[in-house]
C-alpha cells in the first residue's frame, strides 16, 4: 500500500552531530503528501534528531533537507512553520496556560505575533480539539492535566496550525490503549482523507507498524525504508531490536503485530 | 585654602550689592537668604549641636532622629535620617533654611519644593571652621569667631594635660567595627595630633579609611581608642589578642554620649580633645 | 474563566483609588479639611502626597510588569526584574557618579555644575541599569544563545558589576555613603518630575508588551516548539529585555531598589485567575502598583510621623499573602 502524492519533505544525505558525537549519518529520504510514516528504532537510534533535523530544529552538519523542494533554510521562519508543524512530548508544558490557550498557540504562524484570531481560527481550534478528545478541557489549566490529557492537548496544538507535513515525536507515550487507537485512525484518517504527510517516532512498535510506511533505524542510520509488507522491512525491524521481537500478522484483519519473542529456556 | 578665600570673597561681595546672606555650601551652591534664618531644621547632629552653640537654638523647628544633644532638642520634632527625611514633615514645619548633610538623598526634593538648601559636612578642622562660618552667616549672627576661638583655648589646655610620656605615641582610634580608622586628615585626626599624638593611620588612606585588620595587628598601636563595648570584643577579634595595647590595658573605651563628642564633627571639638586628654592622663597615671 | 478576570480587575481598580485616596490624606502632619484651602496644607497634599502617591503606582506599576516579563521570558517563577544585572550597573554608575563628583569636587563646584550632578544621579542610575543589561546581552552573545546563557550572564555580570562598585568606594569611601543611601528602596522622594519619568517609562513598555505578549505564551510551549511555530526567537528575546531594562531602570533611577513587588505580583495574579500572558502581564502590573501603593501609603502610617522602609511592607504585606495562599493550595 504505497499510495501516495508529491515528495514534499526530503533529506538528502543528512548528518548531525550533537555533543560532538555524530548521531545521524547520511540519512536520505522522501517523505510525500498522502501517507502515514513510521520511525522506529531501537534507543538512541536518533529517531528524534532526525525529526528534529527535518523540522528545522537542529542544523545539519551535512547534507541538506528540502521542504516542497525548496532547502529548508531558505524558508522564511513563518512560511515554514505555516508548512511544517511539530510536536514533542518532551519540554516544557505550559503549566498556567489553559487547553485552549495552548491550542491556539497553533495558530500562531498563521497570524504571527501581532494578528487577531478571527472566526475561522476558533473554528479550527475547536475542531483540533474535537480531533484529538480535549475540547471538555477546554478552560482547564494544562498543569491540571495528566500526562497522557496534556499530550491530546499539544497533539491538537500541531493540528490547529493546519500544516500539510505534520511531524510527531512520540505522540503516545502516555496514551492509554483507547486514545492510543484513536490516534493511530486519526493519523490515517489525516493522511488518506486529508492528505498530509504525516511523520511520527513511535516507540510502540504494534502501532507503528499500522502505518503506511516505517523507516527503521539503528545507530544515526536508515537500515529499512517501506511498508511493513515487505520482508526486508521486517527482518531489518528484528535485526536492530537483537531478535527481541516478532512481527506477525493477526487477527481476522491480519494486522501486523510486534511480539516480544522470549528467550528460550 | 582656595575654596575658602573664594567662598569668602563672593560672601563680601553678594553682601556688599544686597542686603541679603549669601552662603557657599558643600556642594558649590549659593545659598540665598533675604534676612537671617528663623526656623532651621537640621539633617545632621553636628550642624544642630554648631546652632545651638552659636546661641541660636531656639530656633530650630527640627531635626533628625540622631540629633540628641543639648538635651532641649530631643523634644524638637524628628524628620528621620539620611536616607529616609520625612519630606512632608520638612516642609510641614515652614523651615527658612534647611541645613543638611552632602548625601542626604532629600535635598533635591526639598530644593524642588521651595525650600533653602545649605549642605555642609566637615570632615577636618578647616573644614569644621568654614561650616561653623557658614551657619553663623545664615543665622546672621558673629558668634563664630568667639566659638573657634574658645575651642583652639579648649584643645590648647588638654594638650597640656597630656603627659610628656605618651607624646608621640601612635594611637589607633576606631570610628566603626568593620574597622573603619580615624585618619590624621580627619577632624579627630588632627585634633589627637593637636595634642602631640601620632596615628597608625598612614595621611595617604584619606580621612575615614576602611582598614584590613590585619594592617591594625602589624601596626601595632601603642594606644587604642573606641567605644567600650568595642574595646572589650576586639580581644576577640582574629589576632587582636596579640596587641600588645590590649595586653596591657592602654586602652581608652568611652561610653556612647562620649563617644559621640568624638567623632561628631561640631562644636564639641575642645570637649573632644578634653575627653582624649582626660584619658591619656588617667593611662599614664595608670603605668 | 472571563469573570474571575473580571473581578480581578474590579478589585485592582478599586484598591487603587482607596489607596490612592489615602495617599493624599496619609502623612505625619494628618488630614483635616482645610487642606482644600489652607496653600500651607495644600501644598504637603498636593505637592509631597500627590506625587508621592503616583510615583508610588507608577514603581509599582514598572516592576510589577518587569517581574512578569521576566517569569514569563526565563519560565522561572523565582525570577525577578533585577536580575540581568540592572540593579548592579545602576549601583556601580551612581558610585562612579558621587566618586568622580568628590574628585573632580572643586571643578563642579566652581562652574555650579551641581544640577548636573543630581541630574547625573538619576541619569546614572537610569543608564548604568541599561548599562548593566547591555554587558548581560553581550556576554550572552545577544540572545542568541539560549535563555539559560542569558540567565547564567545576567547573574556573573551581578556579582562582576558590584565587585567593581565595592572597588570604587574602597578608593572613594564617600561614595559608598551616597551611594547607601541614593540605592536605598524609597517612595519619599517622588515628586511630579519623578512621576514624569515614570510615567514616560510605562508608556514605552506597557503597549510594546501587551502586544507581543503571545511570544511568552508560546515561549512557554519550550523553545523548540516556539521555534517551530515560526516565533523569531532572538528578536522576542531582545524585545523582551530591553523593555525589562527600560522598566526597571526606570523605577531604579527614580524609587532605588524596591525588592519583592516584581518577584511577588506575577504569583499573585497566577494564583487568582489563569489567562494568558496578555492579561497576566498587564494585571501583575496593576498589582505591583497596588502593592508599592499600599505598602507607601503603610510606611506613612504604621509608625507616623516616623516613616518605615517601603521596601520592608511591601515584603511582608506581598509575601504573607503569598505564603497563606500556598498553605491553603496545600491544605487541599
Amino acid at each position: 500500500m504505497t499510495r501516495h502524492g508529491a515528495s514534499l519533505l526530503q533529506a538528502h544525505g543528512v548528518s548531525a552531530v550533537l555533543g560532538g558525537t555524530e548521531v545521524l549519518h547520511e540519512v536520505s529520504l522522501a517523505l510525500p503528501s498522502d501517507q502515514w510514516t513510521a520511525i522506529i528504532g531501537p534507543n538512541g537510534a536518533g529517531k528524534s534528531t532526525l525529526l528534529r533535523v527535518l523540522a528545522g530544529l537542529l542544523p545539519c552538519a551535512a547534507g541538506d533537507v528540502q521542504l516542497m523542494d525548496q532547502p529548508l533554510l531558505r524558508w522564511r521562519t513563518r512560511e515554514r512553520a505555516q508548512r511544517l508543524a511539530w510536536m514533542s512530548q518532551q519540554g516544557e508544558s505550559a503549566g498556567e496556560l489553559s487547553v485552549r490557550d495552548v491550542v491556539h498557540l497553533g495558530r500562531l504562524p498563521h497570524l504571527g505575533l501581532l494578528g487577531t484570531p478571527a472566526a475561522e481560527d476558533e473554528a479550527i481550534v475547536q475542531q483540533a480539539m474535537r480531533q484529538t478528545e480535549c475540547a471538555a478541557w477546554s478552560e482547564r489549566r494544562m498543569d491540571t492535566l495528566s500526562g497522557g490529557e496534556r499530550q491530546r492537548v499539544l497533539l491538537a496544538r500541531a493540528l490547529a496550525v493546519r500544516a500539510p507535513v505534520l511531524l510527531l515525536d512520540e505522540p503516545t507515550t502516555h496514551l492509554d490503549p483507547p486514545h492510543q487507537v484513536a490516534l493511530v485512525r486519526l493519523l490515517q484518517r489525516l493522511a488518506h482523507d486529508e492528505g498530509l504527510c504525516v511523520v511520527s517516532v513511535l516507540h510502540d512498535l504494534s502501532l507503528a507498524l499500522q502505518a503506511d510506511r516505517v523507516i527503521v533505524m539503528a545507530a544515526g542510520r536508515v537500515r529499512a525504508d517501506g511498508p511493513c509488507s515487505e520482508a526486508h522491512v521486517r527482518q531489518a525491524i528484528s535485526d536492530v531490536f537483537q531478535g527481541a521481537v516478532r512481527i506477525e500478522r493477526i487477527g481476522p484483519q491480519d494486522q501486523w503485530v510486534a511480539v516480544p519473542q522470549l528467550p528460550r529456556e | 585654602m582656595r575654596r575658602c578665600g573664594l567662598a569668602l570673597w563672593l560672601c563680601i561681595a553678594s553682601a556688599a550689592q544686597a542686603a541679603g546672606i549669601s552662603v557657599q555650601d558643600d556642594r558649590g551652591v549659593t545659598v540665598q537668604l533675604d534676612r537671617p534664618a528663623q526656623r532651621i531644621v537640621t539633617l545632621l547632629p553636628s550642624l544642630t549641636e554648631t546652632v545651638c552653640e552659636l546661641k541660636a537654638c531656639e530656633r530650630l523647628v527640627g531635626t533628625d532622629r540622631y540629633s540628641n544633644w543639648p538635651a532641649s532638642v530631643q523634644a524638637l520634632p524628628k524628620t528621620g535620617g539620611m536616607e529616609d527625611a520625612n519630606v512632608e514633615r520638612i516642609v510641614a514645619l515652614k523651615p527658612d533654611v534647611v541645613l543638611a548633610a552632602v548625601s542626604t538623598r532629600a535635598i533635591g526634593r526639598l530644593e524642588a519644593l521651595g525650600l533653602k538648601v545649605a549642605a555642609l559636612e566637615p570632615k577636618s578642622h578647616a573644614d569644621m571652621r568654614r561650616v561653623i562660618g557658614a551657619v553663623a552667616r545664615l543665622l546672621g549672627k558673629d558668634g563664630e569667631e568667639l566659638l573657634w576661638r574658645r575651642i583652639e583655648q579648649q584643645t590648647r589646655e588638654a594638650a597640656a594635660k597630656v603627659p610628656a610620656s605618651l607624646r608621640g605615641q601612635h594611637v589607633y582610634l576606631e570610628v566603626d567595627a568593620s574597622p573603619y580608622a580615624a585618619g590624621p586628615s580627619s577632624f579627630v585626626g588632627e585634633t589627637l595630633a593637636a595634642l602631640g599624638l601620632g596615628n597608625v593611620v598612614p595621611k595617604e588612606l584619606g580621612p575615614f579609611p576602611k582598614l584590613n585588620p590585619e594592617f591594625v595587628v602589624r601596626a601595632q598601636p601603642d594606644i587604642l581608642i573606641g567605644t567600650d563595648t568595642a574595646i572589650q570584643e576586639m580581644a576577640a577579634r582574629p589576632g587582636w589578642q596579640g596587641l600588645k595595647a590590649l595586653k596591657t590595658g592602654r586602652t581608652c573605651g568611652f561610653a556612647m554620649p562620649q563617644y559621640e563628642v568624638l567623632i561628631r564633627p561640631g562644636p564639641r571639638l575642645g570637649e573632644a580633645a578634653q575627653l582624649l586628654a582626660g584619658c591619656f592622663t588617667k593611662l599614664a597615671q595608670a603605668h | 474563566m472571563a469573570s474571575a478576570r473580571r473581578r480581578l480587575l474590579l478589585t485592582l481598580a478599586l484598591a487603587t483609588l482607596a489607596l490612592a485616596l489615602c495617599g493624599l490624606v496619609v502623612g505625619s502632619e494628618g488630614w483635616s479639611f482645610g487642606a482644600l484651602t489652607d496653600p500651607a496644607l495644600r501644598q504637603v497634599v498636593w505637592d509631597i502626597r500627590a506625587p508621592r502617591t503616583a510615583g508610588a503606582w507608577l514603581t509599582g506599576l514598572l516592576l510589577g510588569l518587569s517581574g512578569a516579563i521576566a517569569q514569563g521570558l526565563f519560565r522561572n517563577p523565582l525570577a525577578e526584574p533585577y536580575l540581568l544585572g540592572s540593579s548592579a550597573g545602576a549601583g556601580l554608575a551612581v558610585v562612579i557618579v558621587l566618586a568622580a563628583g568628590h574628585a573632580g569636587g572643586q571643578a563642579f563646584q566652581l562652574l555650579g555644575a551641581d544640577a548636573l550632578l543630581r541630574l547625573g544621579l538619576v541619569g546614572a542610575a537610569f543608564v548604568g541599569a541599561l548599562g548593566g543589561v547591555s554587558l548581560t546581552l553581550l556576554l550572552a552573545r545577544g540572545a542568541q544563545r539560549s535563555t539559560t546563557g542569558l540567565l547564567l550572564a545576567g547573574v556573573v555580570v551581578g556579582f562582576v558589576l558590584g565587585a567593581m562598585a565595592d572597588l570604587v568606594t574602597m578608593a572613594a569611601p564617600e561614595a559608598l555613603r551616597g551611594k547607601q543611601v541614593f540605592m536605598l528602596g524609597t517612595t519619599g522622594f517622588l515628586g511630579w518630575t519623578s512621576c514624569g519619568a515614570l510615567a514616560l517609562g510605562a508608556l514605552l513598555t506597557l503597549p510594546p508588551a501587551w502586544r507581543f505578549a503571545r511570544a511568552l505564551d508560546a515561549l512557554a510551549l519550550g523553545e523548540d516548539s516556539a521555534r517551530s511555530l515560526g516565533l523569531p526567537l532572538p528578536q522576542v528575546r531582545m524585545l523582551m529585555v530591553v523593555l525589562l531594562a527600560l522598566a526597571t531602570g526606570t523605577a531604579v533611577a527614580q524609587a532605588g531598589l524596591v525588592a519583592f513587588v516584581g518577584l511577588v505580583s506575577p504569583h499573585l495574579v497566577r494564583s487568582r485567575v489563569q489567562a494568558p500572558h496578555r492579561f497576566t502581564l498587564m494585571a501583575s502590573a496593576a498589582t505591583g502598583g497596588v502593592l508599592l501603593l499600599a505598602g507607601d501609603v503603610l510606611a506613612r502610617s504604621v509608625i507616623a510621623p516616623e516613616e518605615l522602609p517601603v521596601g520592608v511592607l511591601t515584603a511582608v504585606l506581598g509575601g504573607s499573602y503569598l505564603m497563606w495562599l500556598l498553605h491553603r493550595r496545600g491544605a487541599r
